[in-house]
């Protein structure tokens, strides 16, 4: 029992979830106390030590129904089997190949059950994107020559297998043939399953903010895309009305706050009025805790209506928060903090559009953004921020990196995702919505003003 | 080991009006039988505080909760000194301090010998024991739930870590306090922000989900005795058809017995759109939801 969840283990860490040996230490405990013939409560057990939370109980799902169900069960109705000497003679035939290489090596111990290699392949060419060089012109060709490789492979392996049956047809009794045919062609089929699926983990725990229109205001519900120059004054003002009341509600909470330690010094001055005797006890009030905001705003072409806008809205920010980190990107990122600081409103952004180094003709690529904020700025990112990103997630069909960006919800407090498009249009064509949204805590259309009032409400209190 | 089998946690949470899933008893039971923590994910209103108190009820144990929010510290969640008890004492014993340094000549002398007499000061008797106090030196053993553990501050989890996996807390004034019994701990997450790996490394984890059909309708049975079968299942289908709908809020379990008890308050047997229409505000409880499932109360129904 130890090495059948030792070996599933290895599968799992190889397809690139994390389990501590404490929690195999636990499971197999846990497994002692079962009763192991039902295989709903030996699921349950192995299920919740190893996932751990919802995003990685759909991966975990499926290695499970692939280790216990797809290689296992077959293979034990398989050695009673007569044919079982022919697969092994199969299998050492796929072995026995002239320079195998490690793909080869790896399909070859799938069909024989152990998928450990096959998971590891994967796992690997997923995040091949990394190694291209700098500067170069990027396609995501990466995971996909990767595939495509192991799918010729498998391809390969199906003919030699065919082929041997065909060459053995007097040896082996048709039955038996027809057994190791459809044992192989199935394991195969869950190979090339395996290869094609898209491993998107479970999303619906993400809060989706819909845009519902509760405000009258017609201005507040006219997309920024749409607004005149005069409108964008008015746009600002109403801004400035709103982070004054947010300033006002921050204060209002300070002082409503839970009391803090007692304050001695306090408590003795006022026990003079009394003889020195400590009727009134003074509390230190709490200080506010401060959170950080950091914000990745799109300014690439497919949102150039709506940059400006956004870029308002990351200047309002600033100013509505103490510690606030503001980085624009295309195709790699330039942090705007400082001039925001520095600047007048319109200055900044004209100054923002203008000089910052960033290629605003490049096509989006959020990989590579995230590639570079990974390098760059990773460690900006802690349990106390919360991550603003601001985009269509449209990446023009580049490697998306989801695990750059699993990674950095991993480092902040809250990944929140604003989204300038209309929700109709957020999971067409080169969207990558779909694939982001499972990493986030909270995706929200951010249009109109009505909604943004919303989000900056809601961020606040 | 207070639960025998897995089985035997399903029949004594049904017991205790909580009907679970295999998954949930096999969890309760592991949790139990190992002294581990449970920590319960899903989205809100499926059950996870409901499923705290049940297994408090089943083993009839007391329930201790505490409710996490942003700036919760230590004060709040373990023990607080009383300091307006200490300050009344020390007035009300001052002849007596008076005596006690009566006899010393020199300042020193009188300092030493008021703080030999510090005990009397810093002891269980000033202290407040609050809810993971409580829970760790309870004389029997106690439920302890600490609910909505995401909504703290990452500094908190840190010291819930230390509690969770010793069992035992330092105040320095008494020294350290180890659990006389360990508590069986179940913390809820509504997955505002992700909990810590080595948080997570020390629980056993489980996502509740909405009820399957079947389940649903055991449980409408189970909290509603008499109701008909028939109206109970249709009831399901429909909450079920609007939980597919794209709401700010999916009615959750509670709403489905909330709007279930007022069906049977009408005296209906039978659930038609106007009758959907009309008591509509049991299911949402947001205008907009409302609208929403009234453009398709058709459907829905049927």
């Amino acid at each position: 029992m130890v090495n059948l969840v030792q070996k599933f283990v290895s599968c799992c860490r190889a397809a690139g979830a994390r389990i501590s040996t404490s929690e195999v230490l636990d499971c197999i405990t846990q497994l002692e106390m079962i009763d192991l013939l039902e295989e709903p409560q030996f699921r349950a057990t192995l299920r919740s030590n190893f996932a751990k939370s919802r995003r990685e109980q759909k991966k975990f799902d499926d290695l499970y129904a692939l280790f216990f169900h797809e290689l296992h069960q077959d293979a034990r109705m398989f050695q009673a089997d007569s044919s079982s000497s022919y697969s092994k003679e199969i299998l050492e035939m796929l072995n026995s190949v002239e320079d195998q290489g490690q793909i080869n090596q790896a399909i070859a111990d799938f069909l024989s059950g152990d998928p450990l290699a096959f998971l590891n392949e994967l796992d690997r060419i997923q995040s091949e994107g990394e190694a291209l060089p700098q500067g170069f012109v990027r396609f995501n060709l990466g995971p996909l020559a990767g595939r495509l490789e192991i799918m010729i492979q498998l391809n390969a392996v199906r003919d030699m297998i065919m082929q041997y049956l065909h060459d053995n047809r007097g040896r082996i009794l048709w039955e038996a043939r027809r057994a190791l045919r459809t044992h192989f062609e199935k394991r195969l089929d869950s190979a090339f399953r395996m290869l094609i699926r898209d491993s998107r983990p479970y999303s619906e725990d993400v809060l989706q903010v819909k845009s519902y229109e509760q405000h009258l205001n017609q201005l507040g519900q006219k997309p920024f895309a749409n607004l005149t120059p005069k409108e964008v004054e008015e746009m600002r003002e109403v801004i400035d009305q709103l982070v004054r009341k947010l300033k006002d509600i921050v204060s209002r909470r300070y002082a409503s706050r839970e009391r803090g330690v007692l304050d001695v010094k306090r408590t003795l001055h006022r026990a003079a009025r009394y003889h020195g005797v400590p009727l009134e006890i003074q509390f230190r009030s709490r200080t506010r805790r401060k959170g950080k905001v950091v914000t990745l705003c799109d300014v690439s072409s497919s949102v150039w209506s709506a940059a400006r806008f956004m870029l308002n809205m990351l200047y309002s920010l600033q100013e509505c928060f103490t510690q606030v980190r503001s980085f624009i990107f295309v195709a790699g990122l330039a942090e705007v903090t400082e001039t925001f600081e520095r600047n007048e409103i319109n200055q900044a952004i004209e100054k923002v559009l203008k000089e910052t180094d960033i290629h605003y003709n490049a096509s989006t690529d959020y990989g590579e953004t995230f590639r570079h904020f990974k390098r760059a700025y990773l460690d900006v990112l802690n349990k106390k921020t919360t991550l603003i990103i601001i985009g269509d997630g449209r990446s023009n069909y580049f490697n998306p990196e989801e695990e750059i960006l699993e990674e950095m919800r991993e480092k902040c407090r809250r990944l929140i995702w604003l989204n300038p498009e209309p929700e109709q249009v957020w999971y067409t064509g080169d969207s990558e919505m779909r694939t982001y949204e499972a990493y986030c805590h909270e995706i929200r259309p951010c249009r109109n003003l009505n909604q943004l009032v919303d989000f900056i409400e809601d961020l606040v209190l | 080991m207070e639960f025998k089998s897995v089985e035997d946690v399903q029949v004594r949470l049904e017991k205790a009006e909580y009907i679970p899933s295999l998954e949930i008893a096999t969890v309760v039971f592991l949790a139990e039988a190992t002294d581990k923590p449970i920590l319960v994910e899903g989205p809100a209103g499926v059950g996870k505080t409901e499923l705290a108190k049940a297994v408090a009820r089943s083993l009839k144990r007391e329930l201790i909760r505490l409710q996490c929010y942003e700036g919760l510290d230590e004060s709040k969640a373990l023990y607080e000194w009383e300091y307006a008890k200490q300050l009344l004492y020390t007035q009300m014993v001052k002849e007596k301090l008076n005596d006690i340094i009566s006899d010393s000549h020199t300042l020193r002398e009188a300092v030493d010998q008021i703080a030999a007499q510090e005990d009397a000061f810093f002891s269980e008797r000033f202290i407040q024991p609050r809810p993971l106090l409580q829970a760790i030196s309870s004389e029997k053993p106690v439920v302890l739930l600490i609910d909505e553990v995401d909504k703290s501050d990452p500094e908190f989890e840190a010291f819930l870590l230390e509690l969770l996996s010793d069992f035992q807390v330092s105040i320095p004034e008494l020294g350290t306090r180890t659990a006389l019994n360990i508590p069986f701990v179940v913390l809820t997450s509504n997955n505002y922000r992700d909990m810590s790996d080595a948080l997570k490394r020390r629980c056993v984890h489980i996502y509740i989900d909405y009820p399957e059909r079947d389940l649903e309708i055991r449980i409408i049975k189970l909290k509603i005795p008499g109701i008909d079968t028939r109206l109970a299942g249709k009831i399901v289908d429909t909450i079920r058809n609007i939980r597919d709908l794209e709401l700010k809020k999916r009615p959750c379990i509670s709403e489905t017995l909330d709007w279930a008890h007022s069906l049977i308050a009408l005296q209906v047997d039978d659930i038609s759109p106007d009758l959907v229409a009309s008591t509509l505000n049991m299911i949402c409880k947001y205008r907009i939801d409302a609208q929403r499932v009234k453009e398709q109360i058709e459907s829905i129904v049927s």
